[in-house]
């Protein structure tokens, strides 16, 4: 195809949308809706990912002893441990060290805590251990707390657990939300190059008349279709990240420790993830539309 | 240019549209292919224009046996022709230039072209102080005009013209006919269906009666110049349609 072919093409294309603008904003209305659930369901997902991995990833156990054991003792459970097969590593956490890491983590508001030094210091002795095989986490916990003089275990499992289950739910329910409205957003778009090719039939007639190649025919509506979908691929993105943010700024408030996956990474896959899907959609309905009218449509070519 | 083959054409409802036609129209003929509503006129032009394919027989367009033409090679066979419809069909939010120019834009020609063409058949017709106008300010001759503007712009071999004059003023029809005859003077095969006995009479032209789907009457043995004998007798068949 020449340039000045392609530049008449996008032309028409344009043409049609501004002739049949109601139609072009509805299409891309439920467009951008379907785009801003698919994106924020995978959204969720990639920060509930972050969260795991943040949890299992350093995959660290702290293993408890019972208070106020006399230090022999907390080096006689350490060596207990060690023996397990499936420990890594096993690093003795003192009760003082632990009360100054905590004081560490609040910053300012750690000073709160110094009066609890020495004596007054109520954490127990601690193990941080790290497992060899993840896949034996529950015998090897099981392992350690038999020790007896072993208090208790974090045990991150139950929250990974829960997480899990989550992204699971919203990941299906997420995917049939968006299957469907994909469905409806294919056939809204379809409806709308319908419309436009129904006010331009008499357009398309003399096309044809005049030995004008389906695809010819076809461009000006699959071009339609596409700039309804990448307008719709840009405001999704742009949408998806104002919301994003501000939700963002609202969890992070409530929940200190958790950090989202940032913006700024993600901004630029969206937006052309986004206008690529949007594009394709269109670019189909467009397909769909056309493909049925020109195979029944030429027949008026002759006005009798 | 075109010739028919015992050609039969029934369609899928059953009707007999067209019945063991032969005919053969050379380059540079001019035709009138007369015949009332039904008769199988645009069956005819259908069959031509490759939009409907012969039950039986064969059609030749520019040496090409139809009945082996692909569909995707249908569009190029268009352009070897140019169509002037009834009821003009010109766009109406397009002005008469952009009308013409749309013919070319759509089978891919360059814009240097078109701009230079568009004037040029806008000139032929007569009409090259209306390029700025919209179909709705001309007349019905001036825009039966611009449709054979487009059906020229793109040169093709011959003009097929369906009831050209119907929706024009009588006294406006001879100056179409006018100008395919001069059209046809420059060397374009013309095939014009036509209900005006008045038309047929005053052009002496060659004519092909069409009526139930057969070709009852062909003056192509006739001597140009000279009434078509066989039409006199079948006046009355004319004149029913004649408005």
């Amino acid at each position: 195809m020449k340039l000045y072919n392609f530049r008449y093409l996008i032309k028409e294309g344009f043409r049609n949308l501004k002739s049949n603008r109601t139609m072009s904003i509805a299409s891309v209305a439920v467009l951008v809706s379907c785009l801003i659930l698919t994106g924020a369901a995978m959204l969720f997902s990639l920060n509930i990912g972050q969260a795991m991995e943040s949890i299992e990833g350093n995959n660290t156990i702290t293993v408890y002893l019972k208070e106020g054991m006399p230090t022999l003792e907390s080096v006689q459970v350490g060596e207990e441990i060690r023996k397990i097969d499936n420990i890594a590593e096993c690093e003795f956490v003192s009760k003082d060290d632990a009360l100054k890491s905590m004081m560490e983590t609040l910053g300012d508001d750690g000073t709160v805590l110094e009066g609890l030094t020495g004596s007054e210091n109520f954490l127990p002795d601690a193990y941080d251990i790290s497992m060899k095989d993840l896949t034996k986490y529950d015998e090897t916990i099981k392992e350690i707390k038999a020790i007896e003089s072993v208090d208790h275990i974090t045990d991150y499992s139950d929250i990974a657990k829960k997480l899990t289950d989550l992204d699971n739910l919203v990941g299906m329910v997420g995917f049939w939300v968006v299957l469907l409205l994909g469905v409806v957003s294919l056939f809204i778009i379809a409806n709308t190059i319908r419309v436009t090719m129904y006010s331009r039939r008499m357009e398309i007639s003399i096309m044809k008349s005049v030995g004008a190649t389906n695809w010819f025919v076809r461009w000006p509506f699959i071009v339609e279709g596409i700039v309804i979908g990448l307008v719709a691929g840009i405001l999704a993105s742009v949408l998806l990240f104002v919301l994003y943010n501000s939700v963002m700024q609202v969890i992070s408030g409530i929940a200190a420790f958790f950090t989202p996956v940032s913006v700024a990474s993600l901004l630029l896959p969206y937006t052309l993830g986004f206008m690529l899907v949007g594009a394709a959609f269109g670019a189909v309905g467009g397909v769909i539309s056309i493909g049925r009218y020109l195979r029944k449509g030429g027949s008026e070519l002759v006005g009798l | 240019m075109i010739e028919f083959q015992n050609v039969s054409k029934t369609y899928a409802n059953g009707t007999k549209a067209l019945k063991n036609v032969n005919l053969k129209v050379e380059k540079g003929e001019f035709v009138f292919i007369v015949g009332s509503s039904g008769a199988g006129k645009s069956t005819f032009l259908k069959l031509i224009m490759g939009e409907e394919k012969a039950s039986s027989g064969e059609v030749i367009v520019n040496g090409r046996k139809l009945s082996r033409l692909r569909n995707r090679d249908i569009p190029y066979l268009r352009r070897t022709m140019g169509i002037v419809f009834q009821d003009f069909r010109l766009i109406d939010s397009m002005t008469v230039y952009e009308n013409v120019a749309f013919a070319m834009h759509v089978v891919g020609a360059p814009p240097r072209e078109i701009r230079k063409r568009v004037p040029y058949i806008l000139g032929l017709v007569g009409l090259q102080n209306k390029s700025k106008c919209l179909p709705a300010e001309l007349s019905g001759g001036e825009r039966q005009r611009v449709g054979l503007a487009r059906a020229l712009v793109n040169n093709p071999s011959m003009i097929i013209a369906d009831e050209p004059t119907g929706n024009i003023d009588p006294a406006l029809s001879f100056e179409i006919v006018d100008l395919l005859s001069e059209i046809n003077r420059r060397g374009t095969t013309i095939l014009m269906v036509t209900h005006e006995h008045n038309l047929v009479k005053h052009f002496h032209r060659r004519v092909v009666q069409i009526h139930g789907g057969e070709v009852v009457a062909d003056t192509i043995r006739k001597t140009a110049g000279k009434t078509p004998a066989g039409l006199d007798d079948k006046g009355e068949d004319l004149s029913d349609e004649t408005v």
